[in-house]
C-alpha cells in the first residue's frame, strides 16, 4: 500500500476524469462555464468505454511501465485488469460506487479495501483510495466559471475555474484549460481549500477517436512533491461498446 | 628463598589457606561482577541489536535516510553477492539479510473474500537456511504461545493478540496486502504456523514474522533486502571491532553522491544507542570502581589478620635473632606469592563462572509473568579482555599492600618483651 | 558479670583498624545498594513522570474510535467534547487534544505526520504550547527536536502540510515552526506536529471536537463518559513498568555479589577472632558461661559490624544520597533515543521502605555470616581452649 500502488489508481482516475470531457467545434464567443462543461460532456461522455493504457511510473530509482485494460460504465462502475508486466498480469480491481475490491490470481483472494483504509494515505502516498473513487461528473460537483483564455501546450484554451458546491469533495477548487477547438481539457490544476496547488495534469498529446478528441499522452504530478510524476499513454480506446453486466460483479474478478 | 617460603605456605595451612581463599574469592567475585555487568548491559542492547540495529547494519544511503518508514523501494539489490562479499571480507561477523514491511493482513471467509483485516507490521528473517544465525539469535521458541515455528515455505508467526483479533487460527490462511519493491499491489497467502508474544504493545497489536525468501517473493524483492545485519561471532557488541569493520566497509562502498551506494552503520550510530552505551559504561565503571575499593579493603584487612594470626611465629623468629628487615621482606615476598596465586586462582574461577554464565545465562523467567520475544528473561555474563585483569591486578596489589601495612608492626615489637609474650 | 552486649561492644571497638575496615566495606555495600536501587527507581519514576507530564497526565479519555496503534482509525477518531469533559476542561482539570493525520512536505519530500491540536493556554501537559498563537495568520507549529531533525526544520521555517478535513476535502497550507522543544518523550515528538487546538479544529472543520482529553495529573476522579473510554496510568505505562521490572531482576545479581564480598570480610574476621581468642573462650566457659552465651557474644560482635556500618553509611551516605537526589546525575549526552523518557539528568528516588529494607537485609546477612563460624565454639572443650588448642 504505498505511493506507487496508488499511482496506478490515480492513472485510472485521471483517465476517467478526462473521459468526462468531450470535444466539439470551437466557438469564438466566450461560453459560460456550464456551457463548456456541457460541451465537454456531450462530446466525450459515453455510456461505456473500453481502453488499454500504458502507465509509466518514475520512481526515485527506476521507471517502470504497467499496461492495463479497463472496462468503464458511466462513473459508477469500473473494472480493470492488468496485462503487463508478468508479475501484475491477472491482477484485477473492481469498483462499484464507493467500494473497491482487488483480486490477485497468485493468491486467489479477493480483498475488500474499505473503511479507514479508503480515507488513509498510507506510508507517504500522494493519494488515498477514496481519492480515486471521486470520479463523478464534474458538472454535478462543481460550479464552473470561465476566467479567461490562455495559450498552453501550443493550444488556445478557455481557462475554467471549478469550485466545489458541496463539502464532501476531495478538491475544493480546480482550474482546467480547455482546448477551444477540441474541447479537451488539456491541463488541470487541483487545489486545496486554502488555494494551494496540489496536483497537476497535462495532456501533451491528443488523439482523435471517431468524432472525439481524447488523450494520447498525459503527465500526472503531485505538485507538492519533487519528482517526474507519472506518464499515461492510451494505446487504444473504444467508446460505446457493449459491456456485459457480469463484468462488474465480484465473480468476474476470479475469472 | 622463594622455594623456602613456598614450602612454608604449602605446609602451614593456617598461614596460607585462609588468606589465599580470601584473595581468590575476592578476585573471583570482582571478575564475575565485571562480567555480569557487561553482560546485562549487553542484554539491554540485545533486543535492539537483535530486532533492529544489529551490531552492524548495511543499507542504501537512501533507505538509511528514511529508515523508520522501511522504504523497500530503496532497498539493497544484489543481496546475494553482497552477502558473499561481506562474508569473505569480514568472516568473523555473521551476516544476515532482513526485510521490514507494512501492509494489511486479511483473513478470508469460506468464499475467499475478506472476513477480517487489520494493519500489519512485518519482519522477515532468514528462518530456513541451515547456516542462518536467525534461529539462534531470535529465540522464537521461547515466545511461542500457540502452534509451532515456521518450517516450510509461506508459514508465518503472528502476534497472539493480533491473531485473536482477526479470528485466525493455527493452520489457517492469512493474506498479506502490501506493496512490491516497485510500487505495485502485492498480495501473498501465508499460513499461520504459530503465535507469539512480543512484549511490546505496539508489536502485539499487529506484528508478523515471516521467512525472508517468502517475503522476497511476495514483495517482488528477489535478491533484494531492506537491510543486512551483522553480528559479531560472540554475539556480544564490541565497539572497537565494529568500528573497524564499519570504517573498512564504508571506505570501499559508501559514496555520498550515490543514493543507492551502501552504507554501514554500527549499533552505536542508531537509536541514540552510542550515547546510552557511553552513559552505561560510565555508570558501570563507577560500580566496578566502588567494588574494587571494597575488595581492596577486604584484602587489606585479610593481610592485617594474617599477620595477627602469625603473631606468635613472628615473635619466635625475632627472638631467635632474625633480622627485622629480613623478616619484613620475607613476609612481603610471601604475600606477593600469595596474592599472585590467589589472584590467579580467583581470576580462573571468576572467568570459569562468567564463561558458564555467558554461555548458559541465568533464567529469570519464573520471576516475570510471561516470556516474550522482546523481553529476554535470560541474562548472561560477558567475558571481555578486561575480565582478565580487573580482578587480578587489584587482588595482587591489595594483598601485598595489606602486608606492607600490617608488617610495620614487626618493627614495633620490643625484643625484650618477646619472651614474656611467648611464655603463655 | 558484664552483660553480653556491653562486652561485645567493648571487644569490637577494641579490635581497632580491623573492625573499621570491615565496617567501611559493609557501609559501602549499604550505600552502593541504596544508591543503585535509587537510580533504578529514579529511572522508572523519571521516565513515567516525563510521560505523565508531557503526554499522559492523570490518564486519558480516548474518543471511541481512537486507537494509537492503528493509524487508519485516526481520520475518524474525533468527536465533540462531551459536557462532562468540557466542564473538566473549563475548570482547568483537563485539556483536549485533537489529532488528525497529515502529510508534511519538507523540501519536496513526503513525511506522514500526526497533526495535534492543543490549547496554547493549557497547563495540564508540559508541552510548551504557549509558543503557539492561535490568532496568527499562518498556522504556528511546535515540533520536537527529533521531528525537526527528520524534517530538516528549524525555528522560523515554513513547511507545507496537507491534510483532509472531516468531509475528506484536501487542504494544504504552509505552516511556520515557531518553537522546537526538547522532550525526552518520543511519542510527543517523532512525527508529531503541534498546532493551536482552535486552528486545527478550523483547518479540519471539526469545531469543538477532540480525539483525546487528558486529565490533570492530580485529578483522581474519572467519571464515565459515553462514547469515550478512560485509560488509566496503569494501562498507559504498562510497557515501561514491564521493562524496568526486568532490569531490576538482572540488577539484583549485582547486590548479591556485593553482599557476598562483604560477607567474606565478616566471615574471615569471625574465623580469626575465634582462632585468636580461643583462650578467652576457654576462660569464659571455664568461668561458667554457657557455650550458647559465648556463641551469642561472638555473633553479636559480628552483628555489631552491621550496626556500625549502618551508622557510618548514614554519616557519609546521607549527604551523598541527598546530593544526588538534589542535583541528580548528569548524563553527558541525551540517551533519550533509547526510547526511555529520561532527561539529561537522572535523579535517584529513595523510599523509606527501600532504605529500611536494604538495612534489614544487610543486617540479616551479617548476622547469619557472623553466626556460622561460631558454631565450632559449641564443640569446644574448655580445657583444650584454655591451653590454646582449637579443633
Amino acid at each position: 500500500m504505498n505511493r506507487s500502488t496508488l499511482r496506478q489508481f490515480s492513472f485510472r482516475v485521471t483517465a476517467l476524469a478526462i473521459l468526462l470531457f468531450s470535444v466539439s467545434a470551437g466557438s469564438t464567443q466566450t461560453p459560460s462555464g456550464d456551457e463548456i462543461l456541457n460541451r465537454i460532456d456531450q462530446n466525450l461522455r459515453a455510456a461505456n468505454r473500453i481502453s488499454i493504457s500504458k502507465m509509466t511510473i518514475h520512481g526515485r530509482r527506476s521507471s517502470r511501465t504497467l499496461i492495463a485494460k479497463s472496462w468503464i460504465e458511466g462513473s459508477r462502475r469500473s473494472f480493470t485488469e492488468y496485462l503487463a508486466p508478468a508479475r501484475e498480469k491477472g491482477t484485477k480491481m473492481l469498483k462499484l460506487d464507493n467500494q473497491l475490491w482487488t483480486y490477485s490470481p497468485s493468491t486467489d483472494r479477493t480483498i475488500r479495501i474499505s473503511g479507514h483504509m479508503l480515507r488513509q494515505s498510507v506510508m507517504g502516498s500522494d493519494l488515498s483510495y477514496e481519492d480515486l473513487l471521486e470520479d463523478q461528473e464534474l458538472r454535478k460537483l462543481y460550479t464552473a466559471e470561465v476566467t479567461g483564455t490562455d495559450s498552453t501546450l501550443g493550444r488556445e484554451c478557455w481557462v475554467v475555474q471549478l469550485t466545489a458546491n458541496s463539502t464532501a469533495i476531495a478538491y475544493h477548487t480546480r482550474k482546467i484549460w480547455v482546448d477551444k477547438q477540441r474541447y479537451l481539457p488539456i491541463q488541470e490544476h487541483r487545489y486545496a481549500k486554502s488555494g494551494k496547488l496540489l496536483k497537476t495534469t497535462q495532456i501533451d498529446e491528443a488523439q482523435k477517436v471517431g468524432e472525439r478528441w481524447f488523450l494520447k499522452h498525459a503527465v500526472f504530478k503531485d505538485a507538492l512533491k519533487k519528482g517526474k510524476g507519472t506518464e499515461i499513454e492510451m494505446e487504444s480506446v473504444q467508446f460505446e461498446v457493449e459491456i456485459p453486466t457480469y463484468k462488474f460483479s465480484k465473480a468476474s474478478l476470479k475469472k | 628463598m622463594i622455594g623456602f617460603l613456598l614450602k612454608g605456605l604449602l605446609r602451614d595451612r593456617s598461614r596460607s589457606l585462609f588468606p589465599l581463599l580470601t584473595v581468590a574469592s575476592g578476585v573471583a567475585l570482582t571478575v564475575m561482577l565485571h562480567g555480569w555487568l557487561y553482560g546485562v548491559l549487553n542484554s539491554m542492547l540485545d533486543v535492539n541489536a537483535k530486532f533492529q540495529t544489529g551490531h552492524l547494519k548495511v543499507m542504501t544511503l537512501a533507505y538509511a535516510e528514511q529508515e523508520e518508514q522501511f522504504p523497500n523501494d530503496l532497498a539493497c539489490t544484489g543481496v546475494e553477492s553482497l552477502l558473499v562479499e561481506l562474508r569473505n571480507e569480514f568472516p568473523d561477523i555473521v551476516w544476515t539479510a532482513r526485510i521490514r514491511f507494512g501492509g494489511l493482513l486479511d483473513v478470508p471467509d469460506s468464499t475467499g473474500e475478506t472476513r477480517a483485516q487489520g494493519p500489519a507490521f512485518g519482519m522477515a528473517f532468514d528462518l530456513f537456511t541451515a547456516t542462518s544465525p536467525e534461529r539462534r539469535l531470535l529465540k522464537l521458541q521461547q515466545a511461542l504461545v500457540r502452534g509451532r515455528l515456521p518450517h516450510q515455505a509461506n508459514e508465518i508467526l503472528m502476534s497472539d493478540e493480533f491473531a485473536r483479533k482477526l479470528g485466525v487460527g493455527i493452520g489457517e490462511t492469512a493474506t498479506l496486502l502490501s506493496t512490491t519493491m516497485y510500487g505495485s499491489v502485492a498480495m501473498h497467502n501465508f499460513t499461520v504456523a504459530g503465535t507469539v508474544v512480543f512484549g511490546i504493545s505496539a508489536m502485539d497489536r499487529g506484528a508478523i514474522i515471516a521467512d525472508i525468501s517468502d517475503v522476497q517473493r511476495a514483495l517482488d524483492m528477489e535478491n533484494s533486502a531492506g537491510e543486512i545485519l551483522g553480528f559479531l561471532d560472540t554475539l556480544q557488541f564490541e565497539k572497537e571491532r565494529t568500528e573497524a569493520v564499519k570504517m573498512a566497509f564504508n571506505q570501499q562502498h559508501s559514496d555520498p553522491d550515490d543514493d543507492f551506494s551502501h552504507t554501514m552503520l554500527s549499533l552505536r550510530d542508531q537509536n541514540g544507542l552510542g550515547e546510552l552505551l557511553d552513559l552505561i559504561v560510565m555508570a558501570l565503571s563507577l560500580v566496578v570502581g566502588i567494588f574494587l575499593f571494597v575488595m581492596f579493603i577486604v584484602l587489606w584487612n585479610a593481610g592485617l589478620m594474617a599477620s595477627l594470626r602469625r603473631y606468635g611465629e613472628i615473635g619466635v623468629r625475632l627472638a631467635t635473632g632474625e633480622d627485622k628487615g629480613h623478616l619484613y621482606r620475607a613476609m612481603l615476598l610471601e604475600s606477593f606469592m600469595l596474592g599472585l596465586i590467589g589472584s590467579a586462582l580467583g581470576t580462573i574461577v571468576g572467568l570459569a563462572i562468567s564463561t558458564y554464565l555467558q554461555n548458559h545465562g541465568l533464567d529469570f523467567s519464573s520471576f516475570s509473568k510471561n516470556s516474550s520475544l522482546f523481553m529476554d528473561n535470560v541474562f548472561r555474563a560477558q567475558v571481555t579482555p578486561g575480565s582478565y585483569v580487573i580482578g587480578f591486578i587489584p587482588g595482587l596489589i591489595a594483598t601485598v599492600l595489606g602486608t606492607t601495612f600490617s608488617g610495620i608492626g614487626i618493627y614495633k615489637r620490643q625484643t625484650s618483651q618477646l619472651f614474656k609474650e611467648l611464655e603463655v | 558479670m558484664i552483660l553480653i552486649p556491653q562486652l561485645a561492644v567493648r571487644n569490637i571497638l577494641g579490635a581497632g583498624l580491623r573492625t573499621w575496615l570491615n565496617v567501611i566495606v559493609l557501609s559501602l555495600a549499604f550505600v552502593a545498594i541504596i544508591l543503585s536501587v535509587g537510580f533504578n527507581r529514579g529511572l522508572l519514576q523519571q521516565a513515567s513522570t516525563a510521560m505523565i507530564d508531557a503526554e499522559l497526565g492523570g490518564g486519558q479519555y480516548w474518543q471511541g474510535e481512537y486507537d494509537p496503534y492503528d493509524p487508519f482509525t485516526l481520520q475518524d477518531a474525533h468527536a465533540e467534547i462531551p459536557e462532562a469533559l468540557a466542564n473538566l476542561i473549563s475548570s482547568g482539570k483537563a485539556t483536549a487534544i485533537l489529532a488528525a493525520p497529515g502529510t508534511l512536505y519538507p523540501d519536496g519530500r513526503i513525511l506522514p505526520v500526526t497533526l495535534r491540536g492543543i490549547d496554547p493556554h493549557q497547563t495540564i501537559l508540559e508541552i510548551p504550547s504557549r509558543f503557539l498563537d492561535a490568532t496568527a495568520e499562518t498556522p504556528q507549529a511546535l515540533i520536537g527536536a527529533r521531528m525537526a531533525k527528520s524534517g530538516n526544520l528549524g525555528i522560523g521555517d515554513y513547511v507545507t502540510v496537507r491534510w483532509r478535513d472531516r468531509h475528506g476535502t484536501y487542504d494544504a497550507r504552509d505552516i511556520v515552526i515557531t518553537q522546537i522543544m526538547n522532550t525526552t518523550v518520543p511519542t510527543v515528538d517523532t512525527r508529531q506536529v503541534w498546532l493551536p487546538l482552535r486552528t486545527l479544529q478550523e483547518m479540519t472543520n471539526m469545531p469543538d471536537q477532540a480525539t483525546l482529553v487528558v486529565l490533570d495529573k492530580n485529578q483522581t476522579q474519572a467519571p464515565e463518559v459515553a462514547g469515550w473510554s478512560f485509560m488509566n496510568l496503569d494501562f498507559l505505562l504498562k510497557d515501561l513498568h514491564d521493562l524496568v521490572k526486568t532490569r531490576l531482576i538482572a540488577r539484583s545479581v549485582l547486590y548479591v555479589i556485593l553482599l557476598f564480598l562483604a560477607m567474606i570480610a565478616i566471615f574471615d574476621t569471625q574465623i580469626l577472632a575465634i582462632f585468636r581468642r580461643r583462650k578467652e573462650i576457654g576462660t569464659l566457659i571455664a568461668m561458667g558461661m554457657t557455650r550458647s552465651k559465648v556463641i551469642q557474644l561472638f555473633t553479636l560482635e559480628g552483628m555489631l559490624h552491621g550496626v556500625l556500618a549502618a551508622g557510618l553509611g548514614a554519616i557519609y551516605g546521607t549527604p551523598l544520597l541527598a546530593y544526588f537526589a538534589k542535583n541528580g546525575f548528569e548524563i553527558p549526552q541525551s540517551g533519550a533515543g533509547f526510547g526511555l523518557a529520561i532527561g539529561r539528568t537522572l535523579y535517584p528516588y529513595y523510599s523509606t521502605t527501600m532504605v529500611v529494607g536494604t538495612t534489614a537485609l544487610v543486617m540479616l546477612v551479617v548476622t547469619v555470616v557472623s553466626f556460622i563460624p561460631t558454631r565450632r565454639i559449641a564443640k569446644l572443650n574448655p580445657t583444650d581452649a584454655l591451653r590454646g588448642k582449637i579443633t
